[in-house]
């Protein structure tokens, strides 16, 4: 009988095979690979949050013995806001009680959301680019300029001209471009980094399937030459 | 009336929260910005902050239980209905099913094998689709790049594919493109690196804008349709 190890060593080289199928076109197979995945997906995201923070939370809240009543209210609460904001689906009426969960989500999302982009992002690499001018070398004044080209190429504003279309100041559009140039630089390396990541993991998965192939398929014995 | 009144709450709701949970995390990193009598302010929001946190993240969680709940849900409807596609989701709905049930039998120790079904499952099916899925987009990569040029041959485009050779061809053992390698890591330096910044910083900027939209109660997803 085969081992728990055996059948999901047979289950993993069927499923690969079954989204390798792909390259022939889409079909029935990777279909059927592809809701396996996401049906997995979806229950382990439900266990692992159930285990690793409902659970956790309502120990520390609602079943607590002899709960006071801020704990209490502590506990209920996302369970309220879950409820208000599947209210708006019940009935229209709901609608403007699931708001008011929403405006809760988004206040406090907007705040993290802004320390994030502030402390976590802009200031850090300000400072940082900032410092590099320091060092005096070509590197180091190229880099805070293809910074400042690729901000300029994001920014859209310009003048009106008397055809009604709006034109870009001349020095404007000149770092536009090169920010483009850059940009597109960028994109291609991230492109080419893409590549060579999925290459090695195809190439990984390419190897585990030859390896099952060659443990799982019978090999032929070899026969012996006639007369010996 | 009514309306309007839920609308200016939650506007309401959405910016006190924002505002006290923001100054509770600037609090965290600069503790002196409060002085004198506003001071005696400070551990009270750094409280409301924190909790306002643990409410967000909880609710967050519940939401995607709630979505996860509802995404088998519209699956088995799907499948009792026998419409098209109705055997996907059925094998979408048992493959949620049977990660969820093998957890609560292996927790219940109801499962005499001895083997970690759970872990099994999450290293042969879902490691096993998710590698393979990214190994299948070197093809769509590949394809992609040659489609760049094989379209519309221009200037940006060139650039770009000659990026993307440059990273291929310098990855590669040979020692006829070793000269390669330093171009390669000159443009990683300089140009990806202040093309990755000003991008990061494009995404900061716009966060900031989007925040300060919701702090002014500018922000649309608050209002319902009907106020607009």
């Amino acid at each position: 009988m085969a081992s728990v190890e055996q059948i999901g060593l047979w289950t993993s080289f069927l499923l690969t095979l079954m989204v390798f199928s792909y390259l022939l076109g889409d079909n029935l197979l990777y279909r059927l690979a592809v809701f396996v995945f996401a049906g997995v997906a979806a229950g382990y995201s439900a266990i692992v949050i159930w285990d690793g923070i409902l659970i956790p939370w309502l120990h520390d809240t609602l079943l607590v013995p002899n709960a006071t009543l801020d704990q209490l209210t502590l506990g209920a609460a996302p369970l309220l806001i879950g409820l208000l904001l599947l209210a708006r689906s019940w009935s229209t009426r709901g609608d403007g009680l699931s708001r008011l969960a929403l405006a809760l989500l988004i206040g406090v999302g907007t705040a993290v959301a802004l320390d994030g982009a502030i402390n976590g992002t802009l200031i850090p690499l300000l400072f940082d680019t900032g410092e590099g001018v320091v060092a005096g070398n070509l590197d180091s004044i190229l880099l805070p300029a293809g910074v400042i080209c690729t901000l300029v190429y994001f920014q859209y504003q310009a003048r009106r001209v008397p055809e009604g279309a709006g034109r870009r100041r001349r020095h404007v559009q000149l770092l536009a471009v090169l920010g483009q140039g850059v940009i597109v630089i960028t994109l291609g390396a991230i492109y080419g980094a893409a590549i060579l990541t999925s290459l090695t993991i195809f190439s990984e998965r390419l190897g585990f399937v030859v390896q099952q192939a060659q443990v799982l398929l019978p090999t032929p014995t070899p026969t012996p030459a006639p007369g010996a | 009336m009514m309306r309007s009144f839920f609308t200016m709450l939650a506007v309401l709701l959405a910016l006190t929260t924002a505002l006290v949970t923001l100054a509770g995390l600037l609090l965290e990193r600069q503790p002196v910005l409060l002085a004198g009598a506003l001071a005696t302010w400070e551990p009270l929001i750094r409280e409301w902050s924190a909790t306002l946190l643990q409410v967000f993240s909880i609710s967050v969680a519940v939401s995607i239980i709630i979505g996860i709940l509802n995404l088998l849900l519209v699956h088995l409807r799907r499948s009792g209905r026998r419409e098209t596609g109705c055997g996907y989701s059925f094998v979408l709905f048992l493959s949620a099913a049977t990660v969820i049930g093998l957890t609560y039998l292996e927790r219940e120790n109801l499962l005499t094998t001895g083997a970690e079904w759970r872990v099994l499952l999450l290293e042969q099916v879902q490691v096993t689709v998710e590698s393979s899925l990214a190994g299948l987009l070197l093809f769509g990569l590949v394809y992609g790049a040659w489609r760049v040029m094989a379209l519309r041959v221009n200037g940006w485009g060139s650039l770009f594919v000659l990026t993307v050779l440059l990273v291929l061809g310098a990855a590669l053992p040979l020692p006829e493109l070793a000269p390669l390698v330093p171009l390669r890591d000159w443009l990683l330096a300089v140009p990806v690196n202040a093309g990755a910044r000003g991008i990061l910083l494009g995404i900061a900027l716009a966060t900031i804008v989007v925040g300060a939209r919701v702090l002014i109660g500018q922000d649309r997803s608050l209002r319902s349709g009907r106020d607009e």
